[in-house]
């Protein structure tokens, strides 16, 4: 297969055939309910690259971190996963020059990772939008962020404990005390866990029913980052096949990454059960799109660009708010979601900005039931072939990866 | 757009910039849980860089084509500046005075410093700042997580702090800088409008702590309340900065009254305004000029015939007539929302449109 892309590329025919990373999970036989970095099990994990490329498909409004951000490259990752009977554990890591974890006031954010999971993915072809989700294709993502003591808002009705020290009634030895009380009723580990049906409606599960458990540290210019959950709880089933995707997604607080601020994966194949596998998540998340690149630039070029920016499109697309950015659209897209893109919008809507950010871009319509249609037409009209010369054009639509 | 819009009105000409307005909101809302750098109402003097430093300068808000612009969250220290306070407790045991963080800025760090030349034509006023509650919030239309949203009854923004998730794009969305985040508990937190009080019959703290009755609340719709006169049938009062495009809700009376300027001999100049009138048109849009003329014209016309309904309502006799909140409202849509609202605490500011009887001593039957 290598050698047939290879040629392929060398005629011009393919571009981007370098086929996703499959991530083959180690069984194991131990508990890895209280997994952390530092336990002994990972010594025996497989590790795998893969790439996450910076999120541009919306833009941000805080100015200051999209200068930080202008030029911010691709970045691999390492990814090792464990799996027993009844649970799986991930453990990714990355390369990161400044360790930055959110203090105490407001122009600190904090370095983080991401892993996102589909509620459902029983067509591979048809996986919730990389983004949160979609509408009827929901996602389940476990956040972890190093943020230093954290509190609840309403400090769990517990006032005295919520007075400025200033204000409080102490002194000396006293105020120690109250110090070492409110320290203690801060949380330190930011993780959390939420359902999005698209980015703007990521839910948290607040009442504790999905059990998991992530956990962070830096050492060497890296940071480690793992999870451990049940491969089935009341949001996922993981078991019912022997593979399913995953993506992830890092934040680097030095450019003030949070949100949308941040790099992402596409969805990437876990088999956790070679001979289970009937649902060939592998196959449809790898196999290589055969269309040509520069027919498909030109199709992008009269088709696309009156709406969606992307490289080449300088002085074509009239607003940068009009339509999804397509600058990094092939570093976190499959190629079906691609298809499905072009051929039925409506498949998979991005939610886009707020209804009253831009207000003459809309990305969709909403009818009195509250059903969404999507601004794009569909290009139904396409030839196969010219569907195929589109996405591979896409697929090549994305950030350099970092050295 | 909500329902209803609860609107104040700020008359500058009557401010005089003794910070009661900012003590009540802070001993009400803000002196702890990681609020203490936060000002839900702070009172600036202008010309001045303000709270946070040199707001005006920080982006958001809207430009003319409704396109949500990049802003800047300012920073804790330079901008802020983080509150600090003295090692009082240590001066017994024979240590200095010292500061326990940097003294970069504060609320009132260049407070009636102004500008021109004394004495000849220096210059200065207040500007108290709460958030404006606009019709068309930038905070709102910044946040990734639909945190933001305005309330359906009064028009009053708040942020769910279930949804927020602390990304801070708020702040950079609000052109007035009225968002703040709160470390402490890793999300957004601002001024609520008191929404609790005006609920339960009392006037936002800011308001009915002023002792120079510059405040009027009352909604906009209510043709009865001082604040529907002042807006639109007077026109005597305008928004700040209407250029960002976020329509807001919370509205100023521009200050036309100032001494005259000296020459160089130091005698007066007879006619002249310490007060350039493109600074307030600046401020508060082309409109200025036009509720100036309105103003004085309503002088003149008061002191020739002793009548200004307009001039009765800036001197501001009772509170009673200042504040209509308009209990009944928030009763009856406490009822049909199936919410439950407790009876007011005080009966003197409850009248309204929809709340006709004024039964003293008997609000809570």
């Amino acid at each position: 297969m290598k050698k047939i892309a290879l040629t392929l590329t060398t005629i011009g025919l393919i571009s981007s055939v370098y086929a996703n990373s499959v991530i083959n999970a180690t069984k194991m036989t131990t508990d890895l309910s209280k997994i952390t970095v530092d336990s002994k099990e990972w010594k025996s994990a497989k590790f795998t690259d893969i790439v996450l490329y910076p999120q541009t498909t919306i833009k941000m409004n805080d100015k200051n971190a999209n200068t930080k951000n202008s030029d911010v490259k691709a970045k691999k990752a390492k990814v090792a996963v464990l799996v027993n009977d009844k649970d799986i554990a991930f453990l990714v890591k990355w390369a990161d020059g400044t360790k930055s974890v959110q203090a105490g006031h407001n122009s600190s954010y904090a370095d983080g990772f991401a892993i996102q999971f589909p509620e459902n993915f029983s067509n591979p072809k048809e996986l919730p939008y990389i983004g949160m989700g979609s509408e009827g294709r929901n996602v389940v993502i476990h956040l972890q962020k190093a943020v230093d003591a954290f509190y609840e808002p309403n400090g769990n009705q517990d006032v005295a404990h919520q007075v400025s020290r200033n204000n409080s009634p102490y002194f000396e030895k006293e105020l120690q005390v109250f110090d070492a009380k409110v320290k203690a009723i801060a949380s330190n580990d930011y993780q959390k866990a939420y359902v999005g049906a698209g980015f703007r409606s990521m839910t948290e599960i607040k009442d504790g029913s999905s059990k998991f458990s992530s956990d962070m540290q830096y050492g060497k210019k890296e940071w480690s980052g793992t999870l451990n959950r049940p491969l089935k709880d009341d949001y996922l089933d993981l078991t019912k096949n022997g593979s399913f995707p995953v993506a992830f997604a890092i934040w680097d607080g030095e450019n003030s990454n949070r949100d949308g601020l941040k790099l992402l994966s596409t969805w990437v194949p876990i088999v956790i059960d070679t001979k289970n596998d009937t649902l060939k998540v592998v196959d449809t998340l790898t196999t290589p799109v055969k269309g040509d690149v520069k027919k498909g630039q030109e199709l992008a070029m009269a088709n696309c660009a009156a709406c969606h920016a992307f490289k080449g499109t300088e002085g074509v697309t009239p607003s940068p708010y009009m339509a999804p950015n397509l600058s990094n659209i092939g570093g976190y897209s499959t190629a079906d979601y691609l298809r499905e893109s072009i051929l039925n919008p409506q498949a998979a809507l991005v939610p886009g900005y707020n209804r009253n950010a831009h207000k003459n871009f809309a990305w969709y319509n909403t009818d009195e039931k509250g059903n969404r249609t999507s601004t794009m037409p569909p290009f139904n009209w396409m030839q196969p072939q010219e569907v195929e010369d589109l996405v591979a054009f896409l697929q090549t639509l994305k950030a350099e990866v970092e050295k | 757009m909500s329902q209803r819009q609860l609107a104040m009105v700020m008359d500058l000409n009557k401010c005089i910039g003794c910070q009661t307005c900012t003590v009540a909101c802070k001993t009400q809302w803000t002196n702890r849980n990681g609020r203490e750098y936060m000002y839900w109402n702070n009172v600036e003097t202008y010309p001045g860089e303000g709270y946070p430093k040199k707001w005006q300068q920080m982006g958001g808000g809207f430009d003319a084509s409704g396109d949500l612009q990049e802003g800047v969250i300012p920073h804790i220290e330079a901008d802020y500046g983080i509150p600090w306070d003295y090692n009082f407790d240590s001066l017994a045991k024979g240590e200095q005075l010292k500061a326990n963080a940097p003294l970069t800025w504060g609320p009132n760090w260049d407070e009636d410093e102004g500008a021109g030349n004394f004495p000849s034509d220096n210059y200065f006023f207040y500007i108290p700042r709460i958030c404006n509650h606009c019709t068309n919030p930038g905070c709102l239309s910044a946040c990734p997580r639909d945190a933001i949203f305005k309330r359906d009854q009064d028009g009053v923004v708040l942020v769910d702090l279930d949804r927020c998730q602390g990304y801070r794009y708020c702040i950079a969305g609000c052109p007035y800088k009225k968002v703040y985040f709160n470390p402490k508990i890793s999300k957004t937190e601002k001024c609520i409008l008191c929404f609790p009080r005006i609920e339960r019959g009392l006037p936002p703290a800011c308001a009915q702590q002023c002792v120079g009755r510059i405040r009027f609340v009352g909604f906009l719709d209510d043709e009865e309340s001082q604040v529907h006169k002042l807006v639109h049938k007077y026109k005597v009062a305008i928004p700040l900065r209407p250029d960002y495009g976020t329509q807001p809700n919370i509205y100023y009376i521009p200050p036309t009254e100032s001494p005259v300027k000296f020459d160089a001999n130091g005698k007066p100049i007879e006619g002249s305004n310490r007060i350039p009138a493109e600074e307030l048109e600046k401020l508060f849009g082309k409109e200025v000029h036009e509720v100036v003329k309105t103003l004085k014209a309503e002088m003149k016309k008061r002191k020739e015939t002793g009548e200004s309904e307009l001039l009765d309502m800036l001197i501001a006799f009772q509170h009673s007539e200042m504040f209509r909140l308009d209990n009944n409202y928030y009763q009856e849509h406490a009822k049909t929302k199936g919410y439950k609202l407790l009876a007011p605490v005080d009966d003197r500011y409850i009248k309204g449109k929809n709340t006709k009887k004024i039964s003293f001593f008997k609000a809570h039957a």
